[in-house]
């Protein structure tokens, strides 16, 4: 195991110098001037040579590009143009609540989607099957920012059950804020992992193991959770986690609706200011979110199919 | 006929009724409008706040957020007529123009328990003028600041200059203790000092800043709030439900779209819709052929349908524009109509042009911005009737304002607002070259404009200087360097229990007056 996780590790540096240095790129082949965009029309040509040098912006590309991967090696992000504020104390505000928000919609997928396949599965067609179908197409077709909104206008404006938007400002209110928007998430997950987990369970209820457990006189019960469910629980996890991969860059949608200060939006409006720092360390920070996602997907792959584990 | 007795007896009850129930009513009424002390008040806005810094920033976001820490000299009427006392109590210009005494009100202090004077207000203009401050040009008339003692601060001009009072009720005159109370500048950016009616609590950048009220405020009574919060909620259907829910009290700037439902939501939230200075324009770069002849630019004037944009962009919140000075400015000529709606006149004025079949043309829009998307189809339509084909090219902000800026475009839409109430700013701002902006970045220069403007600023007769004005915008609009398209207003939504929310012509809040009914 542990040799495994190094390995992991180990791969995360060939990651991180080319997300690095792609962004680095990109940022500076985008048109428009920092400095320019701060300081706006009549700022003196002075004034916009001062701020430049004092951002590093006047320094040839190649050592502005040498300066941040050396600053990155030893963990200095260092400081956002626009805010001057450092990196890290920037990140420390924008990432709980992306991290909180793809924790909470991870469960309310499972919450949502394991009921729903487990009564598709058992009651194979019919009424069933084709209202759950509908209810995946609607969700899978529905865009994010209009679920958000309905949820907002039935559940915050009409019931008052939860605040209509932003992030609180304890634990119980963080949490309060962002049942809605995980709700919003989990629905545009839904539809993938129900079909996958329909399938897959009723794979199983059709297996060989499975009619040996039943003539073996297995309770209805255990031959659920002992054998179709933890069976089926391998494609589950394959998508989900293909899902939360695509989560980690995708909360801005559901960020912007919602008012939630995450790092969806702190990507955007660094890329609209040319905040490079902002945009730099953004881009590294989805990098390895990713990347952990998917290494705590082959984790709990391995944890629930002992066939992996061998290797 | 004789009048019954019943009759008239019915009417002095009801007489009496009247004249003793209208008493109470109107006591009644008052009383509800006596500003009620406490409440915390929530503004939702889409700009980012970036500093605390008098001297530093550029964007309204930063700028009216300043405004409710720090004071300044003088304090622009709300109407935007002219400016009165706030800090200095009396002010006045010497006999050869050359300089302005200003008289410091006696007993304010800042935050921090120093008492405020002229020091004080000699540091903080000196580092508005620094060059490395974006609004050095607005002191750019004064030659010395001289402190003949603490109450006292003489300004002297470098020619006489008549925008001088305007010019130090602006945000980046604000007064800030000397030599900032000994932190360096980034470090009072973040940890402001300053003599406002609010003093900084809490700021999560990118999230909200939180202000507390200053219990030593020199303004007795004020304010009333105890604490103001500001938001930054990008999406404007977000602002709106926020404050539909209580969330929130004030939402700045909501989409003209959204306007007629808040009005409809039966009381809970009402519409506030204030003068501004705001002017918006088609920017057309001069220096790119076939823009740089008068008669191609006339004819796009003449095929711009100015009363359907504003009904279908504005949804009517705004007026047709015509001269290129906002009404809310005493230098506004209103006899300047533009050039209307004729695309007969249009073709004309092409055909006249080096180009009389047409050509083709880009304008360029800022992407997000949906008003400027509506207004660049509807143009587009309108000039391939008399031969000119647009192409609409999107680019996001940064970009496209780096295009206006560099003359990489041909026509795109852009906008001004003063930020005094003098008109000095906003008339070399779009008429003159070195105004600022390349005459809105049109790129036009015109001797006669700049001539006329500098002379109107050493004067100080009002008179004579709106007569110089008006000429300079008869000149332009002949011209149209440019093609001024509305005036709008400012509008902000607010929660019912909100009063006396009322933003200048300037765009400041000055929150103290507000107060929060239960």
């Amino acid at each position: 195991m542990l040799r495994f996780l190094a390995r992991r590790f180990l791969l995360l540096i060939p990651v991180v110098l080319g997300v690095a240095t792609l962004t680095f790129v990109l940022m500076h082949m985008a048109p428009g001037d920092p400095a320019r965009t701060y300081l706006g029309d009549r700022a003196t040509p002075a004034a916009l040579a001062a701020l430049r040098h004092q951002w590093g912006l006047d320094q040839p590309l190649w050592r502005q590009y040498l300066t941040f991967m050396g600053g990155l090696a030893v963990g200095n992000l260092g400081q956002s143009m626009f805010f001057h504020h450092s990196i890290l104390t920037l990140l420390a505000i924008r990432l709980p609540p992306t991290l909180w928000l793809m924790g909470m919609a991870t469960l309310f997928s499972i919450v949502i989607s394991v009921p729903l396949a487990t009564w598709m599965a058992v009651s194979r067609g019919g009424i069933v099957d084709a209202g759950v179908r509908s209810f995946n197409s609607i969700a899978q077709g529905t865009p994010l920012f209009f679920t958000g909104a309905v949820l907002i206008a039935i559940f915050s404006l009409h019931f008052r059950w939860f605040p209509v938007a932003g992030y609180g400002n304890d634990l119980s209110q963080h949490i309060a804020s962002l049942v809605l928007p995980s709700i919003s998430i989990a629905l545009a997950i839904v539809p993938f992992l129900v079909r996958g987990l329909r399938g897959a369970l009723m794979d199983a209820l059709s297996s060989e193991y499975v009619s040996f457990a039943k003539a073996k006189g297995l309770g209805r019960r255990s031959i659920w959770i002992n054998y179709a469910l933890k069976n089926a629980a391998i494609t589950g996890i394959s998508i989900l986690g293909i899902q939360v991969g695509y989560l980690a860059g995708g909360t801005l949608v559901v960020e912007n609706v919602f008012a939630i200060p995450g790092m969806g939006t702190f990507l955007m409006s660094g890329i609209l200011n040319r905040d490079f720092p902002v945009v730099q360390a953004s881009a590294l920070v989805f990098a390895l979110l990713v990347i952990f996602v998917y290494l705590l997907t082959d984790i709990a792959y391995g944890l629930c199919d002992p066939r992996v584990r061998v290797k | 006929m004789r009048a019954s007795p019943i009759g008239l007896c019915l009417i002095g009850l009801a007489t009496a009724a009247a004249v003793s129930v209208s008493p109470l009513a109107v006591s009644g009424a008052r009383a509800q409008e006596t500003p009620q002390q406490g409440g915390d008040l929530v503004m939702v806005r889409a700009e980012q706040l970036r500093t605390l810094l008098p001297s530093a920033p550029t964007d309204n976001a930063s700028i009216w957020v300043i405004e409710e820490a720090f004071d300044t000299l003088l304090l622009p009427k709300a109407d935007g007529s002219g400016v009165g006392p706030d800090l200095a109590t009396s002010w006045s210009q010497s006999a050869d123009g050359l300089s302005w005494t200003f008289h410091l009100r006696h007993g304010v202090t800042f935050t921090n328990g120093q008492p405020l004077t002229s020091k004080d207000v000699k540091f903080s203009i000196e580092q508005t003028q620094k060059p490395s401050s974006p609004f050095s040009f607005i002191d750019a008339s004064i030659a010395k600041i001289t402190t003949p003692d603490a109450y006292t601060v003489v300004i002297q001009t470098k020619q006489p200059f008549a925008p001088l009072p305007s010019d130090m009720a602006i945000f980046a005159n604000s007064i800030v203790p000397y030599s900032y109370a000994g932190m360096t500048p980034d470090a009072f950016a973040k940890h402001p000092i300053g003599s406002g009616a609010f003093m900084l609590k809490s700021w999560t950048p990118g999230v909200e800043v939180s202000f507390v009220r200053n219990p030593h405020y020199w303004r007795q009574g004020r304010p009333y709030l105890n604490s103001i919060t500001f938001k930054e909620v990008a999406d404007s259907n977000t602002r709106a439900n926020e404050v539909q829910g209580g969330q929130a009290q004030i939402d700045e700037f909501p989409a003209y779209s959204s306007i007629l439902a808040l009005q409809n939501s039966g009381g809970a939230v009402k519409v506030g819709i204030y003068p501004s200075s705001r002017v918006d324009f088609l920017s057309i770069n001069n220096t790119h052929k076939p823009f740089d002849n008068a008669d191609v630019r006339r004819a796009i004037a003449s095929s711009i349908d100015k009363k359907t944009l504003v009904k279908v962009v504005l949804f009517g919140h705004g007026t047709p524009a015509g001269a290129y000075m906002s009404p809310s400015s005493w230098s506004f000529d209103k006899s300047i109509t533009g050039y209307p709606y004729d695309l007969k006149a249009a073709k004309a004025y092409l055909a006249k042009s080096p180009v009389p079949n047409g050509f083709s043309s880009t304008i360029t829009v800022y992407s997000g911005n949906s008003d400027q998307q509506t207004t660049a189809q509807i143009l587009q339509a309108s000039l391939a009737k008399i031969g000119i084909k647009i192409t609409i090219q999107t680019l996001d902000p940064s970009a496209a304002y780096d295009a206006q800026q560099n003359g990489n475009y041909d026509m795109s839409f852009s906008y001004d607002t003063t930020d005094i109430v003098d008109p000095d700013e906003i008339i070399r701002f779009v008429g003159s070259y070195d105004g600022g902006s390349h005459s809105l970045y049109s790129f036009y220069k015109n001797k006669q404009i700049d001539t006329w403007i500098d002379q109107a600023a050493t004067q100080n007769d009002q008179a004579a200087r709106t007569t110089l004005y008006k000429k300079v915008q008869q000149q332009w609009d002949k011209d149209q360097p440019d093609v001024p398209l509305y005036y709008t207003p400012e509008i902000y939504a607010y929660g019912g229990n909100v009063h006396g929310f009322h933003p200048f012509v300037t765009g400041n809040y000055d929150l103290a007056d507000v107060w929060l009914s239960k």
